[in-house]
């Protein structure tokens, strides 16, 4: 993907994993009738993956011998199954073989073997249901029986002959030594495999994050960088990263944001595939400006996701109607979507996956997080930014509206920070909510500060929120742009 | 320390004290025929007709493999007299063959 060598030979055939995500970061798929070797600690997705891999190629037309050293066949049965891959009909069906190459503990150690046998299991299997691919899961535990480290190489070896000999593509996967200790016959095996890939499982604040990284791919690219994964309901998914190149779409249309008093500050509204920051202190009515842009859009037809890191749908709804904000027909309507998550329940790449599932699905024509401020608990400042970061890319490319509401803790010039990561790079316009203080009461100001490519008012506007939503207060502002020299234009970046 | 009579005949041989013993090799490999010839002299010596042979080939029959989980090859099955047992190697060490195979009077 990035590292492309600059002599350009003729392309490796390569065997695709169907994988959402990893050929690409594999340039087309793992090595065709060569091995690739897994590497990773416990809980990584090893298993996982090579299943995966076996399954998808099974159903795509590739029959596949699954091999495994240290679970049972019946509990790769019901992994499967819980994955949606029905291992019991591919064996009827001769597409798949599971064999269940486990010692019982119990055998006699009496002078040198080897693993002739299992190759002949495996062989015969491979014969019976024509196979083009096998895995290895867990080869580190056949391995150990030898408990001696020049015997194992010589078996590894004659299973990688037999493997190439045999045009296999095959993934074996073998559980890493703690960082920094790998022990001698991996490198031996990693230097045997054409391709190497490695899992990494590691906790930031508290929270699980999985990354895939190519170590090494002989005679072909392919991206170098550390890809997060998720293992999700499906098997696993690569997480979309942050492109090198931008391929966001312009800015569209302005819609009307649901108050005409904000439209006519905005010059007409908000724009279309436009990232918008509605920044605020506790209680300003961010939360309340965002539910009544989506309740104007729902009205409109359009449809909104609203992922709510703050409260339930239920809460939200109620909290909602007595600002004077009915969200009940928009999601009667099926025009609206709640989606809900405690912030700190996943992993920010988790909580993308979740996201993009819903944009996949639903197509809304808006998105609202609110709010950003929170995704800090997913573990930890970067991962909320990488959140962030990532999710606005991603609604940005498919040309849809995102609203970031987000609390700030009331330093001048924190909107568009989070925690002290600017961002402002990607949000278009930024809407700033706060209280201000006389002697005799709180009141509310609404101000632009900027907007990109649009002209827009630069005065502070008061506002209070009644049972019938944001009312302007009526001297400061009417439908249209008020007179005098507030609007300027800003010429964007 | 209790003596047990000597009442039945001991577990671990059947009626008529015959051993079933099952081997698996892996054609010509050296391993495979090491463990033949080791065999075949364990069973001269100390089984002298009491035993029955079954030498798998599982290059040549891989089901038979299957059922009986053989992973590493040589591989021996004692079938007979339970509980069954398993060997993995060419049985070069005898002394640990005979104790599997829960042989009575082995030399010291």
């Amino acid at each position: 993907m990035h590292a492309k060598s600059y002599t350009k030979s003729r392309p490796i055939p390569k065997a695709m994993t169907q994988i959402p995500g990893l050929d690409g970061v594999l340039e087309g798929g793992l090595p065709l009738g060569r091995t690739t070797l897994i590497n990773g600690g416990p809980g990584a997705g090893k298993t996982v993956l090579g299943l995966e891999f076996l399954c998808r190629g099974a159903v795509a037309g590739e029959p596949g011998v699954f091999v495994t050293f240290e679970e049972g066949a019946e509990a790769m049965r019901r992994n499967a199954m819980s994955m949606g891959w029905d291992l019991p009909a591919l064996e009827r069906a001769n597409k798949v073989a599971i064999v269940e190459a486990r010692f019982s503990g119990e055998e006699v150690l009496s002078g040198d073997f080897d693993i002739l046998g299992l190759l002949a299991i495996v062989g015969g299997h491979v014969k019976r249901i024509r196979a083009r691919r096998v895995v290895m899961d867990a080869l580190d535990v056949l391995l150990r029986v030898f408990n001696d480290q020049r015997r194992e190489r010589d078996e590894l070896y004659r299973l990688h002959e037999w493997l190439i000999g045999s045009r296999m593509t095959s993934v074996l996967s073998v559980k890493a030594q703690r960082e920094g200790n790998t022990a001698a016959e991996y490198d031996f095996l990693e230097f045997m495999a054409d391709c190497v890939i490695r899992l990494d499982q590691r906790v930031v604040g508290q929270v699980a994050t999985r990354r895939l990284r190519v170590i090494k791919y002989r005679g072909s690219g392919f991206g170098t960088n550390e890809y997060p994964y998720i293992i999700g309901e499906h098997g696993i998914v690569m997480v979309p990263v942050s492109k090198a190149e931008l391929t966001h779409q312009p800015l569209g249309s302005k819609v009307s944001s649901g108050l005409p008093g904000l439209d006519a500050m905005l010059n007409g509204g908000i724009r279309r595939a436009s990232c918008v920051l509605l920044a605020g202190t506790s209680g300003t009515g961010k939360t309340t400006l965002a539910t009544t842009f989506t309740q104007a859009a729902c009205k409109r037809g359009e449809k909104v996701l609203f992922l709510s890191f703050e409260e339930s749908q239920e809460a939200l709804v109620a909290g909602m109607s007595s600002a004077g904000v009915d969200l009940r027909p928009a999601l009667r309507a099926g025009k609206l979507k709640v989606q809900t998550a405690l912030p700190e329940a996943l992993g920010s790449d988790e909580h993308l996956i979740r996201a993009l599932g819903a944009i996949g699905s639903f197509k809304p024509d808006h998105v609202i997080v609110d709010a950003i401020s929170a995704c800090i608990r997913m573990g930890s400042e970067h991962a909320a930014f990488d959140y962030v970061m990532r999710m606005v890319g991603v609604v940005k490319e498919r040309g849809i509206t995102c609203i970031l509401v987000n609390q700030i803790t009331g330093v001048l010039g924190e909107e568009e920070e989070l925690s002290g990561i600017g961002f402002s790079s990607v949000v278009d316009a930024v809407i700033q909510l706060r209280f201000i203080e006389t002697d005799q009461e709180i009141d509310r100001q609404m101000l632009i500060v900027k907007s990109r490519g649009s002209a827009h008012s630069n005065r502070r506007h008061p506002f209070f929120i009644c049972d019938q939503g944001i009312r302007f207060r009526d001297n400061s502002l009417t439908p249209s742009l008020p007179a005098g020299p507030v609007s300027r234009k800003d010429g964007g970046h | 320390m209790k003596r047990v009579p000597p009442a039945k005949p001991s577990p671990s041989q059947n009626k008529r004290g015959q051993y079933l013993l099952r081997l698996f090799i892996a054609g010509n490999g050296s391993n495979s025929q090491q463990a033949l010839i080791n065999l075949r002299q364990l069973c001269q010596e100390h089984l002298n007709g009491r035993y029955t042979l079954e030498v798998v080939d599982v290059v040549l029959d891989f089901q038979a493999a299957v059922r009986d989980n053989i992973l590493v090859t040589p591989a021996l099955i004692m079938v007979t007299p339970r509980p069954r047992v398993m060997i993995l190697g060419n049985l070069g060490d005898m002394r640990k063959v005979l104790v599997a195979l829960r042989l009575p009077g082995i030399p010291s």
